[in-house]
């Protein structure tokens, strides 16, 4: 059987108390020290579930993104983070991004404190940051002078996996600029292009010759029946679904994967469908022990 | 005949501290008082004194707060009071009180109705969050929501009135789905997930928001607004929003009727809404994507030519132009609400099909700044009311 991993990117939900902590903070009550006090008790309970699930590779959950695209607009020249824009189907909002000069990283995101070896990235695909930025920046610009030097910095910190989302790709087309902008990426650490939300079924033959080791498909939003046989490249296939409070069945998970794992793709990796903030967070951590569990019935033959 | 554009606001305003504060348990506070004061006068509040003396006694005796003292009920409807006078005194054609009364937009019709269970909290953006919930049978309600809120409103205006519902669609959207949903979605089909979000959305309208409007009515509410901020963020799906906006409105004598839609891809919306039966208007957002600059070329109002457009384009149905920007403190000087307003006129060839309001409810902003961006819109379309009359 080809390798097998299981993991959750993406931006994790706060718990209630960094939530009431974030609050105190916009009303005055609290002090910045202790949201960021907070945060990393948020921070070990979330390492925490997934050593506890048995994920492969961990992530810090972005828990002080306040969305896919402000953190590196904060750290680059030519950028900035400012109208309200609604993601998506979500009830959830980003702010567009504004290009006014050349784009340069200035500083890259700070690695996060998790062990050389086994934490994963999560950043916006080129292509994600190009639509954000409503085309008024290219996303081969956005490749080569803001997620290049990221990327690369993340390499030299230990990172083992790159996570690139691009939520609008499946839906609003636009894939041949997006393969030719992950040409401008360095190639030192695996990327997976993840595709949230989106039915993914139009653009997985033309993705099967992209610079990438990996797709994220969601399988919420993309049959089965559209993952050809014999896909050239490894599935993260999106089966836990974070738009969703009910909680999956390991059992079914896993016959699922070992029902993908029939069409002989180059490899599968287990994952969530998108950001697990869009569930309650203890309604995600009980998801996140779920991929684990479907993850070792995987590994252990034992399906449904 | 004179043109004059009919102002109106569109949903929420930020609830009060004293508000907040008695039904959350908190102390009053001499803070909270003197607010209490400072507004009752400035917006001339009938007998708001009365409201200043309990709290005032509230913040040195916290068990007089809703114990044979104020009680909640009385600070309820007191902050609508405020509300209604602070839209009244801004000088609005069309009010309501603010949605002083509610939660907040969806926990508002998902703690009201049966078959939905509340599941946490998630972020909206920032460092702002709602509730959510999960619907876990088909949604129903014993009766209408919002007959005795609209009683209150109307017999403390003198102005028109239109009641804000949360739209069917929206509310579907915005549910986690344990029930239509939960067979076979794992690498189901497009087909069948429609089929479940269509079914949800049906019954939502149907068994819920419907039964509330024919009671709004009855009870002499002549415009009922729809709210569906969700409404074009799945193309695919425009079409289920006005099957919710039609099914929920069907055989309502409601004199007028419109839907307020924002922060998205208003392109998604046409031609699927030219079916929505008897729709006076969309309300959208225009202002958050628009330039600060004065102008009334295309190139000055970004934000609302590609929008308008459409509207040119389709001929139905009216708009409800938003030139106000609800996420900013910015005060949009009259002058400015003036030009969005005269390019608008440009745009859609004449004022008949234009009316004015907030980008969305303005609840994130302080009462401060909520009044002079108010007062300010309502300038404005003074202004532009005597450019058109004057060509």
């Amino acid at each position: 059987m080809a390798s097998l991993k299981a993991y959750a990117a993406g931006i994790y939900p706060r718990s209630e108390a960094l939530v009431q902590a974030t609050r105190d903070l916009d009303r005055g009550r609290t002090t910045a020290e202790a949201v960021d006090e907070q945060r990393r008790a948020d921070l070990q309970a979330l390492v925490a579930a997934q050593e506890e699930a048995g994920l492969d590779l961990l992530t810090d959950g972005l828990l002080d993104w306040q969305d896919l695209f402000r953190p590196l607009a904060e750290r680059s020249d030519g950028v900035t983070a400012r109208p309200l824009t609604r993601f998506l189907d979500t009830n959830t909002f980003y702010r567009a991004l504004l290009v006014d000069g050349a784009l340069r990283l200035r500083e890259p995101v700070p690695a996060p404190e998790l062990p050389a070896g086994r934490w994963l990235a999560t950043l916006p695909a080129p292509s994600a940051l190009g639509r954000a930025a409503r085309g008024a920046a290219s996303s081969q610009a956005f490749a080569a002078d803001v997620l290049a030097p990221q990327i690369e910095a993340d390499a030299e910190a230990g990172c083992a996996l790159v996570v690139l989302v691009d939520p609008f790709l499946a839906r609003e087309g636009g894939v041949e600029e997006a393969i030719a902008s992950l040409r401008e990426l360095p190639d030192g650490v695996p990327l997976v292009l993840h595709l949230p939300f989106g039915d993914a079924s139009g653009i997985l033959d033309a993705l099967a010759e992209a610079p990438i080791s990996a797709v994220g498909v969601d399988f919420y939003a993309t049959s089965l029946d559209a993952v050809p046989d014999g896909f050239p490249k490894e599935l993260a296939a999106g089966i836990i679904d974070v738009r969703s409070s009910a909680l999956e069945n390991p059992d079914e998970l896993a016959a699922f994967a070992d029902t993908l794992l029939e069409r002989n793709p180059a490899g599968v990796a287990l994952t969530v469908n998108g950001d697990l903030q869009f569930v309650p967070e203890p309604v995600a951590r009980e998801k996140v022990l779920r991929l684990g569990r479907a993850r070792a019935l995987l590994a252990e033959g034992v399906t449904a | 005949m004179s043109v004059r554009f009919t102002t109106r606001e569109i949903g929420s305003l930020g609830k009060p501290s004293w508000r907040v504060k008695a039904f959350a348990g908190r102390p009053i506070e001499e803070e909270d008082v003197r607010e209490a004061e400072r507004w009752g006068k400035r917006l001339e509040v009938d007998g708001h004194e009365e409201l200043v003396e309990g709290l005032r006694a509230a913040s040195s005796n916290t068990l007089l707060l809703g114990n044979g003292g104020l009680a909640l009920a009385a600070i309820d409807d007191w902050a609508s009071r405020y509300a209604i006078r602070l839209l009244e005194q801004a000088g609005l054609d069309v009010v309501y009180d603010g949605e002083q009364k509610r939660t907040e937009m969806y926990d508002h019709v998902a703690a009201f109705a049966h078959g939905f269970e509340a599941r946490g909290t998630v972020r909206s953006f920032d460092n702002k969050y709602y509730a959510k919930a999960a619907v876990v049978e088909p949604p129903s309600a014993d009766g209408p929501q919002d007959v005795e809120e609209l009683r209150f409103v109307a017999a403390n205006t003198q102005r028109r009135v239109k009641v804000p519902l949360t739209g069917a669609y929206t509310m579907e959207d915005w549910s986690y789905d344990e029930h239509y949903a939960r067979e076979g979605a794992l690498g189901g089909s497009a087909e069948r997930r429609f089929e479940a979000r269509r079914q949800f959305v049906e019954d939502v309208a149907e068994r819920v928001i419907r039964p509330n409007v024919v009671g709004l009515v009855e009870a002499g509410a002549d415009w009922i607004q729809i709210d569906e901020p969700a409404a074009a963020t799945k193309p695919d799906e425009v079409p289920l929003v006005v099957h919710g906006f039609n099914t929920a409105l069907r055989d309502v004598g409601a004199a007028k009727r419109s839907m307020h839609i924002c922060f998205s891809d208003y392109r998604a919306l046409w031609p699927s809404v030219l079916e929505l039966d008897d729709c006076l208007e969309l309300q959208l957002e225009f202002a958050n994507r628009d330039s600060r600059e004065l102008g009334t070329r295309a190139e000055d109002r970004p934000g609302y030519a590609d929008t308008l457009r459409l509207f040119a384009e389709h001929g139905y149905p009216g708009v409800g132009l938003g030139v106000l920007d609800i996420h900013s403190d910015f005060v949009e000087p009259a002058e400015l609400v003036r030009d969005r307003i005269l390019f608008a006129v440009d745009a859609l060839g004449g004022p008949e099909r234009i009316q004015v309001n907030p980008d969305c409810g303005l609840r994130t902003r302080s009462w401060d700044v909520v009044y002079e961006k108010l007062s300010n819109m309502v300038a404005g379309a003074r202004l532009a009311e005597d450019v058109v009359n004057a060509a």
